[in-house]
């Protein structure tokens, strides 16, 4: 434990200051969040105004109901079975390579996990234009197969099933061969119901990142009804939407608010996996 | 040393073979999506900034045209200088709010981990929830910033503020990561070191700039590398907030890269903007870290 300031005992009151400039700048920055939530709850007489009240005078779903009017159900729906499917691959495919790179000892190995760990740093934006000529070029566009298939192999899951995996006891698996136990038999039987700390992680990590991709979608989807979420949602955007009128911050904000709950709701629910998870991979990687 | 009987070196060669068998099967249904998806494409990218493809037509092999094409447009360079801008505003910001944010979660002070919740949560929601409520903050007329600054600021509206207000919006987005990555580093240091010093009559801020900062070493690289990295592939928040305007004052080269070279479905010229910016991250991310090297605090 680092503990930079003076200890309580020394000075009493020393710390107190530090303490509230930290807790005030945490208050500010969850602020944003506050006022989007308010905001989606005012009417518009209250939201165009420069008398500003934290919370609504009097609470209305105008704006969540003029969103719900748009396909912003449809686009929920899209979005819960790309996150879902891409999320379960992922896992999936990351733990089996996970596995393999720390347990069986194959020819390339090294090289190969090399090359996963150097991806992590390769800007992954950068792949989107050609991708999207394949895409184009084999007419895998508009449909949930397109959205999910480019994120389905994460390097940073593999790399936190291999951490994992590569920590567990050979004595556990020497059992299980001695039985007769071939490698699959091991993965199912042993080690994955183990995993459950790195299965938790890398679902967080894959579900996020699928739940709030925004360019690969906006790239792939034609239609309106095959729009994700975070591409539906941005249509309220004045600079680059469609929905350009002149309040269009009520709705903006609900829909702004419904795009938010479900990655602020698991955040909230695993915090301690996420940050976790994110500060392994990044940390040691 | 003994040669290995033939037996014995045959069944070595055999448990060799079957043990490739058995890695490279379990990492294939990973591998494959891996290699099609993340490692060709690069390579493929390059292929096709060289030709003038646009789907319709065959493409034909151009040379250096699209690069040479992009180089002379006033408003690529600009894209570019832009991105630069960016980088050289958000990168150190973030990195210092990230630090002096773990340093006092770290602290374990009553209330830390509200603090810590609320320091990561805006890290984890998606580009168009950063975008939206950040148009609304900053609006000229209304906007609640520019009430409490007593100030009528057209922060994405004019063309000397828009990317201020863009990279307001990217701080509060990407401080979140860094702040974690600083406070597992924080929790790593053994805290012996720490009471010794104190022992010694280290005052806080000399042991900071001392232990703790010099034991943040990796810490400050990875965290700079990767925002580095970030910054310069700026795009969402761009996007939802002012679609690169006014007047291409907020465009970064990604976003460029989407609405000229996608939206017009120029893909040679599209890649060969992508192809320039990896260049130019990779220069930037590797100069970042020969200076870094040398640095002695």
């Amino acid at each position: 434990m680092v503990r930079v300031l003076p200890g309580r005992r020394r000075r009493r009151l020393a710390w107190f200051p530090g303490w509230l400039i930290g807790m005030l700048a945490a208050i500010l920055w969850a602020a944003p969040f506050l006022w989007m939530l308010s905001t989606s709850f005012k009417p518009t007489a209250q939201i165009l105004t420069n008398n500003i009240h934290w919370l609504p005078q009097t609470f209305v779903l105008d704006n969540y109901r003029f969103v719900f009017r748009g396909p912003v159900s449809r686009w929920m729906l899209n979005s819960l079975i790309t996150s879902f499917l891409g999320t379960l691959l992922g896992v999936m495919v990351g733990a089996l390579a996970g596995y393999a790179l720390a347990r069986i000892q194959f020819r390339g190995r090294n090289a190969v996990f090399g090359l996963i760990l150097a991806s992590i740093m390769i800007p992954a934006n950068l792949a989107v234009v050609p991708l999207y000529i394949a895409f184009l070029k084999i007419g895998l566009v508009n449909s949930y197969a397109a959205i999910t298939l480019p994120l389905v192999a994460n390097a940073v899951s593999v790399y936190i099933f291999r951490q994992f995996f590569l920590g567990l006891p050979d004595e556990l698996e020497d059992a299980a061969r001695i039985d007769g136990a071939g490698r699959w038999q091991m993965f199912i039987h042993v080690a994955l119901p183990l995993a459950r700390g790195p299965i938790t992680a890398s679902t967080i990590i894959l579900f996020t990142a699928n739940w709030n991709n925004y360019l690969w979608p906006l790239l792939i989807t034609f239609s309106q009804n095959m729009y994700t979420l975070p591409v539906g949602v941005a249509q309220y955007s004045s600079a680059s939407g469609n929905y350009t009128q002149i309040n269009i911050y009520g709705p903006s904000m609900a829909a702004a608010t419904l795009l938010c709950i479900p990655s602020l709701a698991i955040f909230l629910a695993l915090q301690r996996y996420f940050i976790e998870g994110v500060a392994r991979a990044g940390v040691k990687g | 040393m003994v040669a290995l009987p033939a037996l014995a070196q045959r069944r070595l060669a055999r448990t060799e073979l079957r043990q490739a068998g058995e890695g490279y099967s379990f990492a294939l249904p990973f591998l494959l999506p891996f290699l099609v998806f993340t490692i060709l494409p690069l390579a493929f990218g390059v292929l096709v900034s060289f030709t003038n493809w646009s789907i319709i037509g065959a493409p034909q092999w151009v040379g250096l045209h699209n690069y040479i094409s992009a180089l002379s447009n006033p408003l690529v360079r600009q894209a570019f200088l832009n991105t630069l801008r960016y980088v050289v505003l958000v990168v150190p910001v973030v990195t210092l709010l990230g630090l002096v944010f773990a340093l006092y979660v770290n602290q374990r002070w009553p209330g830390h981990l509200f603090a810590r919740v609320s320091f990561y949560a805006s890290n984890v929601v998606s580009a168009p929830v950063i975008g939206l409520v950040w148009v609304w903050m900053l609006d000229a007329q209304f906007g609640i910033i520019n009430h409490y600054l007593h100030t009528s600021i057209p922060w994405l509206t004019s063309t000397n503020w828009s990317w201020i207000g863009v990279s307001i919006a990217t701080v509060w987005w990407d401080t979140g990561l860094i702040f974690v990555l600083f406070l597992a580093g924080l929790q790593e240091i053994n805290g012996e070191i720490l009471e010794a010093a104190k022992i010694d009559g280290a005052g806080p801020w000399r042991s900071l700039r001392r232990i703790v900062l010099p034991l943040l070493r990796r810490t400050f690289v990875l965290a700079i590398t990767l925002e580095m990295i970030s910054t310069f592939q700026i795009f969402s928040q761009v996007n939802v907030m002012t679609a690169g305007g006014p007047a291409n004052s907020s465009a970064s080269a990604m976003q460029y890269l989407y609405s000229a070279g996608i939206g017009q479905l120029q893909l040679g010229y599209a890649s060969a903007i992508g192809v320039m910016l990896f260049v130019l991250t990779v220069i930037g991310t590797m100069i970042f870290r020969l200076l870094f090297r040398d640095k002695r605090w």
